[in-house]
Formats: C-alpha cells, structure tokens, sequence
C-alpha cells in the first residue's frame, strides 16, 4: 500500500469554509514556514474499479485511488470466470457494468486523496485536490481539509509542507458545486497540474473546465476512445497549452531502443533506406503504436500517403523525400492475458533494403520482454542481418509516471510529442475520411 | 532525408536538465579562462538550448571596458567557435554584460551590487547568482570577504561562488583557505571546480563500476595488482610561465586532476547517487591514501624537467630556455609517485601516477592490471602470458580496453593478448561535452556532486604533504632529473616500478 500522506485524518469542513481555513493553516510566525513554493496538483480519482470491487465485496476498503496488485489480480481473474474476453482491459466499461450489477448498499471507508506514493509527496506539492466522483450518483458534495509534511531523508532543517483538499461527491455535484470550490483554491503565481486519472470518454463537461481553466493537464490516451484522444491532444496543441500523456511517456524505452541502436554512426545508413515497419500491440487502443509510427516517420522525415484497414490490420504508408515508399503495419495481437493499460505496443519490426544484395539488408526487431517477440521473427528474414533488442516494459505505477513528469516538465508540451501529435492526427484523420 | 552523420531518432530523446534564472557573474573576466574555457561552455549551453531566456553573465575585471566592447571582445576570441552561429551568437550576446570592478576595492564592489539588481531587473533573474572566481589563488579569499561584506551571498538557496583549482598551495594553506571561505558561505554554496570530473570518461568511471555486476567483485586487492593514472600533455609551458614557476607539476595537475581521478577509481559505492554520499565515500578514500614510503618519501617520487628535444624539422626548447623561466629553476614539468591506500579493499595495491609536459602523447588514462593466474597451463605465443588489463582512456578516443589472452589459432595450444574495445565515438557518435559545460550547467543547478569538498581538498594535500615539505626544506632528496622533450620523462621514473617488477604502460 501507498504511504499515507497525512498523518492527521482530514478534517471535514463545510466547502465554504475552506479558504478561510488553508489560509490560516499557513499565518505562521516563521517566515521560512510558509507552505512549499512549488505547484499546485489536481487528480480527477474516480477510481472506478476499486469502488465497484469494494462495494461488491471482492475485495476489502477502504478505498485509497491505488490500483493495488490485490485489485490487478482480483478484476483479471474476474474476466477470466465471468467469460469476458482476456483482453479485456481492466479500465473496460463491460468489467464496471458487469460489477455494477452486484453493488452492495453498504458504507465503505473512501480515503481518496490522502494516499500518494513517495514519488509524488517528495516533490512538495503545495496544495493537492482530489476530485473524488463516487459511484452513488445522489452523494451531496463533502469537502475534506488536512496539511502534510512529507518526510525527507535528505539532512534539510525543517520539512516543506502543503495541504490536501478532497472533494467528494457524485459527478453531477462535483460539476455543479466542486468546480466552483476549486476556482477559491487556486494559489496566485504556482503553477497548476490537473492529473485526469480516469477515461476521457467521461465527465466530459468537467475536464473541459479545466482545459479552459489553463491548467497543465496530465492524460493518459490509453484510457478513451481514439478520437476522442486525438481531439483533446490537437486542441491543446492548437491553443497552445501544455498537454502530457502517459501513454505516449510509456513508449519512452522503445524510442530509447530504437534510437540506441542508430546511435553508432556505421549505422545510421540503414536508416536512409528503410521499407517495412512493422508494430505489433497488445488488442485494444491501437493510439500508441500510432504515435510510435508517427514518431518515427517525423524523425525520418516520410511523408504520410495513405491508410488501410484490414479487419486488426492497419496498414500505413509513407514516402521519402525521394518517392520510395514505406510500408507499416499495425497489428493487433491477442495475448490471452487482461491488459492493464489498452493497445500498449509489445513489438516492433524494421526492415531496411540498402541494396537487392541481400547480405547488406537488415532486420531490427525490438521484442517487449513479457510476451517475446517470436511472431515478429517469422517471416522469412532469417537470412538478413538481425539486431535484436528486447526491450523491459515493466509495469510501473501511474503515479510515479505522473512524478517523472511533474519533476521534469517545463510546462509546455514536448516539442517531440507535439510534432508526432501533428502527424498522428493526420493519419486518423485520413482513416475516418 | 536523414544524415549519417547524425542519428536522426535521437534528436530531442536526450532529457537535459534546463538551467533555472541566473546571472552568472565572472571575476577576471579579461583573462584566458573566460575566453578559452567559461564564454565558449555558456555558447554550447545556449546552443543545447539548456539556458533560460532570463539569464545574464556579467563579466567583471579591472579592465575599463563597456558591455559592448565585452561583446565584441567576446565574439573577436571565439571566433571559428561561432561560424555557422552567427545568428544564435547574436541572440546570445543580449545576455552578457560588463563592470569594471576591482575586487578590493569597497566602493567597486558596492556599485557592482547596484549593477546586479538592475540586471535582476532587467534579465528576470529571480536573485539567483553564481559568483566565478577565475582570478588570481591570493584573491579567493578576499573575494569571498567582498562578496559577503556586499550581502551578495547572504541567501545559500540563490547564491553560490565557484572556485578554480588551485585551492591552495599545501595543506595548512587549504585548511586557512576553506576556513575564510566558510565564514563568508555555507559550504553548500562553495563550488570547487576541478574540470577533470566534467569529462564525460570521469564519470563513466562511476557507471562502470556501479551499473555493471561484472567489475566490482574484481574491483579489489584479491584480483588487482596494481593501478596506474597517466596524464601526459606534448606541449610546454607555453604563455603560463609565471603561474608554472611558482606552481610545478605537483600543484598543477598531481594534487588536483590525478588524484580526483584515483579517488572515483578507489572509492566505496555510495550508498545513493546522491552530492554528498559520493563526496563521502571519495573523502574517506583519499583520506586512507598515503605515499608508498611516508618515512622516505623520496622513495615514493620522481621528479623530472623537460631539456630540449625535437629534430631538425623542429627544434624544441627545455624547460630552462623558456620565457619567464628562471635559468637556474627546479620547477619540476614531470611526477611520478607511487601511493598505497589504506583500506580493506586496497590494501598492497600500489597506486602510481604520472604526470608531465612535453611527453610524446596527449592522453589521460587508468591502467589496472589484474594478478596473474595461478597456473600457467598453455605455453604464451610471447615470452610470458601477459596479465589482464583494464585501461580506460580518459583522452583523446575516450573509451575502454580490455586485455585479455584466447588461444593462438593452430594446431598447438598457445595463447595470445587480445583486446576488447569500446569507443565513445564508434557506440555513440557525438562528441561528449567539454568539461566546462557539465561543470557549469551543474554549478548553476546547484548540484554539488562533481565539485571538491573541502575535506576531499585538505586530504588530497595533506596526501603530498611530505614530498611538499622536501621539495621546500630538502630539495636535494627529491632531484630534478632532466629529461629529453618528447620522452616518457627521466629514467629515473622506470625504475620507481621496475622495483615492483612493474612497468609503465607505454600508450
């Protein structure tokens, strides 16, 4: 389990109360102690899964927002015995309206807010709001107050401290009552993040609050539909404010792979004459193979021709500067095994035809470490020169996803990811013409 | 379409860390340093796109100079450093300003406080400011004094000072030293440069030991029979007579850059990768060194002096015949000296380390040489099968060697050296930083890990202490042997291994 941030429980409060409250908490005679100077974090917690599972008994309270391996292992054997399909992501509505049936009436404890891994508490956020939508849709909005020093093994004097806020309520409360609260909370000169950790098919008119309220806003597109994804990422670009996706930071060790093995320049000439790309991803969002392909033909500086669709086949093409062309392919490949984040890419092949002497011809294959890469060997490439990576794609938390960005963004969008945003949007486009 | 000289998938991959507001303000920024070293590592910043547009450099000397002629003055030295830049250079000359400030002087220093808070102003720089001290050793601790009488370096979250090496010129000297600067500055704001540990090889040196399985079981006495640091330099003394005269091989570069570089290849891991864990774990390694012989330390050391050498195409001076040289000088242009460190790890390792002017090649390397096998069971296609060997080039081709011997192809079964190589510029491609950028770009981010310690400074001098005091008190115990310009340095040298039965890896 996550450390508990607070050691205090949060003291509920009348929403009106609030910011009367955080501003005494802070009036210290100590002017050094005046709350870290550091950001402001919003999370969106629906935290749907664990409410569903703990309301429906499979799993004990409270409820904390972690996806714990006990909620992993119970919601992937659930699949597995309810006869849903095993690629169902754990994220799928078809799981939360078959746990919907089930629901109990009983009260459960909901800690949402007060739990953040280490990561994320040790770079002193100085306000933390959680937007705790819950599953009872005529839950009155509660607001719940605390303030927390994390503990620091560095040798500095004092602790830096913040506050925690949590609203909860159901979603149609948090639209109408919670937004107004947060607008009283916002901290003048400290940056704000909004953390949208929940699909972005839904609450629609709530995380479009915030992208008019000019937050920084984390996403992750593995958890919406591809249009919708594209959509909030083009317009961000467009009104140019700062857009990060954890799907696209989780393709980080392919582009790192791929790009180590250029990195000796007796290489690089391979890359001039590559002609077949091919991406295999776990069935579901097919977004991030998208934005690999969409990375790489930014780079190499192809030119998009056109798209096709063959049942789980999408096809891609692109050209050089030159006119040769250059087919990819995207592949949806059943693993048997529910996925935990849709569509994440697990293989990759490339193949380069320097000349038809066959011996100057190579194939790259980068093949992710749990699910092997045989599939992509096949093909008859045997012959050709073959540099195999295999790439870990361990599991890490979204939250500390959330921490690498928040420690190392500069608010605005990466520049890499907006240029491949501009060339995925164009192929989806094309697709849906 | 994509060069090969460049690898198109990396551009944008490499996260940097970006450079918060700051002002950077040089002292003694008429001299070599700024022009050679400091100006040209901001221009790489710049062009890495590593420095915030709310950044100044003010240059200070005594010099009556205005900002513009600053500039211009600037751009003049940098001069094929820019080509193919203009443009990126005339963007970042909007950064650079100048005061004319004489250090000692009050009023100087009260007027340039006033510049720095209009440059504040002006450049958005939060009050962040590092101080760079590239002026003359006596002034390090004046200008400490100046800066704090000022209030320039009152806040130890904005402000910090950088000092250039030499920091002292012995023990007891360092120790007043790092006192007066510690009455002026938290020990956290004080930056000790030394650019060795700036080098991309430097480091690696770390990661290599601390990222692989492989090498630290070996790392130790059980396994290594010796070590050896070189780092030779072709040129003389050039322009820099007057500050090698009073200085010598031992201050300049033995007592700095060799020994930071034996204390990365000795020390402990590091419980984290954190500043101070690692300035830990290097105090306590340079503390537990000492000379192979402490009650004759002239056992442990050779000193040498480049004589004239070259040919007829070109004819090279001897140290003597320099300019600004005393005729009758014993400045020593060459060391070598053998150490032992102290410790469970170490312990009978001999450590030797080296270095001079006009020896045959540039290069900076670590030799370390593994113990022979027990048994000889194969017969060596050479008189003796040659021990495993470790060298890593610091520079020029930065990478690693490994030595080690297989079988000779044939009917027999003899062995043979061969070797394992790795390449900076054959795995990567891209020409590392120089020293400077890292050092700079990391003093600005306040990160503190490859600076000097005080207590790393004090030991490292306290180190040579007994051959300092020879070469002050007794100097006929520690001659000057004359070597031919061109040479790997006086005989004299071999023989401080070959008593070991050991010799100099000639590169």
């Amino acid at each position: 389990m996550k450390p508990q941030l607070t050691l205090q429980t949060p003291l509920e409060l009348p929403h009106q109360e609030i910011s009367n409250y955080l501003n005494q908490l802070w009036i210290s005679e100590d002017e050094d102690n005046s709350g870290a100077n550091t950001f402001t974090l919003m999370v969106w917690q629906p935290a749907w899964l664990e409410q569903c599972l703990v309301q429906s008994g499979l799993i004990r309270g409270p409820i904390t927002g972690t996806l714990s391996p006990e909620i992993i292992r119970v919601a992937k054997k659930l699949i597995i015995d309810q006869g849903l399909s095993h690629t169902t992501s754990l994220n799928s509505e078809e799981l939360l309206n078959l746990l919907k049936e089930n629901l109990s009436n009983n009260d459960y404890e909901d800690l949402r807010g007060q739990f953040f891994e280490s990561s994320i508490s040790t770079l002193n956020p100085r306000r933390l709001i959680t937007l705790a939508p819950t599953l009872n849709n005529k839950s009155e909005i509660k607001t719940f107050v605390s303030a927390y020093c994390p503990l620091s093994d560095s040798t500095v004097t004092q602790p830096i401290c913040g506050d925690l806020v949590v609203i909860r309520g159901d979603s149609n409360s948090i639209n109408k009552k919670g937004l107004k609260i947060i607008d009283k909370l916002s901290i003048k000169d400290l940056p704000t993040w909004l953390w949208w950790n929940g699909n972005l098919d839904e609450s629609q008119e709530i995380f479009n609050y915030f992208t008019n309220y000019g937050v920084r806003l984390i996403i992750d597109t593995a958890n919406g539909s591809p249009k919708r994804c594209l959509k909030i990422l083009d317009d961000s670009i467009r009104l140019k404010k700062a857009i990060n996706d954890l799907n696209w930071l989780r393709l980080k060790s392919w582009r790192e792979s791929l790009a180590m093995i250029f990195d000796p320049p007796s290489r690089r000439p391979i890359l001039d004459h590559v002609s077949d790309i091919d991406i295999d991803i776990a069935e579901g969002n097919f977004l991030q193979a998208l934005f690999l392909i969409s990375w790489i033909s930014d780079k190499l500086e192809w030119l998009f021709s056109k798209i096709d669709i063959h049942g789980e086949l999408i096809k891609i093409e692109f050209k050089r500067n030159n006119g040769e062309k250059i087919s990819s392919a995207i592949n949806l490949v059943p693993l048997g095994n529910p996925s935990i984040h849709s569509g994440q890419v697990i293989g990759l092949r490339l193949i380069s035809k320097i000349s038809e002497v066959q011996k100057n011809n190579t194939c790259v294959i980068l093949g992710c470490e749990s699910v092997e890469c045989m599939r992509l060997e096949a093909g008859g490439m045997a012959d050709m020169q073959l540099i195999e990576q295999v790439v870990p794609n361990a599991f890490s938390s979204s939250e500390s996803d959330v921490s690498k960005l928040l420690a190392s963004s500069r608010g605005n969008t990466s520049p890499l990811f907006e240029n491949t945003i501009n060339v995925a949007v164009q192929i989806f486009n094309s697709m849906n013409k | 379409m994509p060069s090969s000289l460049s690898n198109p998938l990396r551009l944008g991959l490499r996260q940097e860390r970006v450079i918060s507001p700051q002002c950077l303000i040089i002292f003694g920024a008429s001299g070599d340093l700024t022009h050679r070293k400091l100006i040209p590592a901001l221009f790489e910043l710049h062009l890495q796109r590593r420095i915030p547009s709310e950044f100044a450099v003010v240059g200070c000397a005594r010099r009556p100079w205005t900002d513009q002629e600053f500039k211009e003055r600037m751009k003049a030295k940098l001069g094929d450093q820019i080509s193919g830049n203009e443009k990126e250079w005339e963007h970042f000359s909007n950064y650079l300003f100048y005061e004319p400030v004489d250090l000692q002087q009050n009023d100087h220093v009260v007027r340039l406080s006033k510049r720095l808070n209009e440059i504040d102003k002006l450049q958005a720089t939060h009050g962040n400011k590092t101080f760079y001290l590239s002026v003359s050793p006596n002034f390090y601790g004046s200008g400490c004094k100046a800066l704090k009488a000022a209030g320039l370096i009152d806040d130890p979250k904005k402000s910090r000072v950088v000092i250039e090496k030499p920091f002292g010129r012995d023990y007891s000297s360092a120790k007043k030293l790092n006192r007066i600067v510690q009455s002026c500055a938290d020990e956290s704001q004080i930056y000790r440069i030394d650019h060795y540990l700036g080098k991309e090889t430097v480091q690696n040196i770390l990661v290599m030991r601390f990222a692989n399985t492989i090498f630290e079981p070996i790392w130790n006495r059980n396994y290594i029979s010796s070590v050896q640091i070189t780092s030779s330099e072709t040129v003389g003394v050039e322009d820099r007579a007057g500050y090698y005269e009073s200085s010598g091989a031992l201050r300049d570069m033995l007592q700095n850059h060799l020994t930071q570089m034996l204390a990365v290849i000795a020390m402990e891991p590091p419980g984290k990768f954190e500043p101070e864990a690692i300035r830990n774990e290097k105090a306590k390694v340079l503390q537990a060194s000492k000379l192979a012989d402490e009650h004759e330390p002239w056992n442990s050391c050779v000193r040498g002096q480049y004589a004239k050498g070259g040919n007829n195409l070109k004819k090279l001076k001897g140290y003597r015949d320099e300019d600004g040289v005393n005729l009758n000088s014993t400045t020593e242009t060459y060391i070598a000296t053998k150490v032992f460190i102290d410790n469970w790890r170490w312990q009978g390792v001999p450590f030797y380390l080296r270095t001079g002017k006009r020896l045959p090649k540039r290069l900076g390397e670590i030799v370390l040489t593994f113990k022979d096998v027990p048994v000889h069971l194969f017969e060596s296609t050479i008189i003796n099968p040659a021990p495993n060997q470790l060298i890593l080039r610091i520079q020029p081709n930065e990478g690693a060697t490994f030595k080690f011997e297989v079988k000779s192809p044939g009917s027999g079964m003899k062995s043979r050296p061969v070797e394992m190589e790795f390449s900076y510029d054959e795995s990567f491609g891209e020409p590392s930083d120089e020293g400077y950028v890292r050092l700079l770009a990391d003093a600005m981010l306040s990160d503190p890990t490859l600076f000097t310690r005080s207590d790393e400074v004090e030991a490292a001098w306290k180190l040579y202490t007994p051959l300092i005091e020879l070469m002050e008190n007794a100097p006929w115990k520690l001659p000057i042997y004359k070597y031919e310009s061109m040479t790997w340095g006086p005989p004299e040298s071999d023989q401080l291994l070959s008593k070991d039965n050991i010799f100099w890896r000639r590169p």
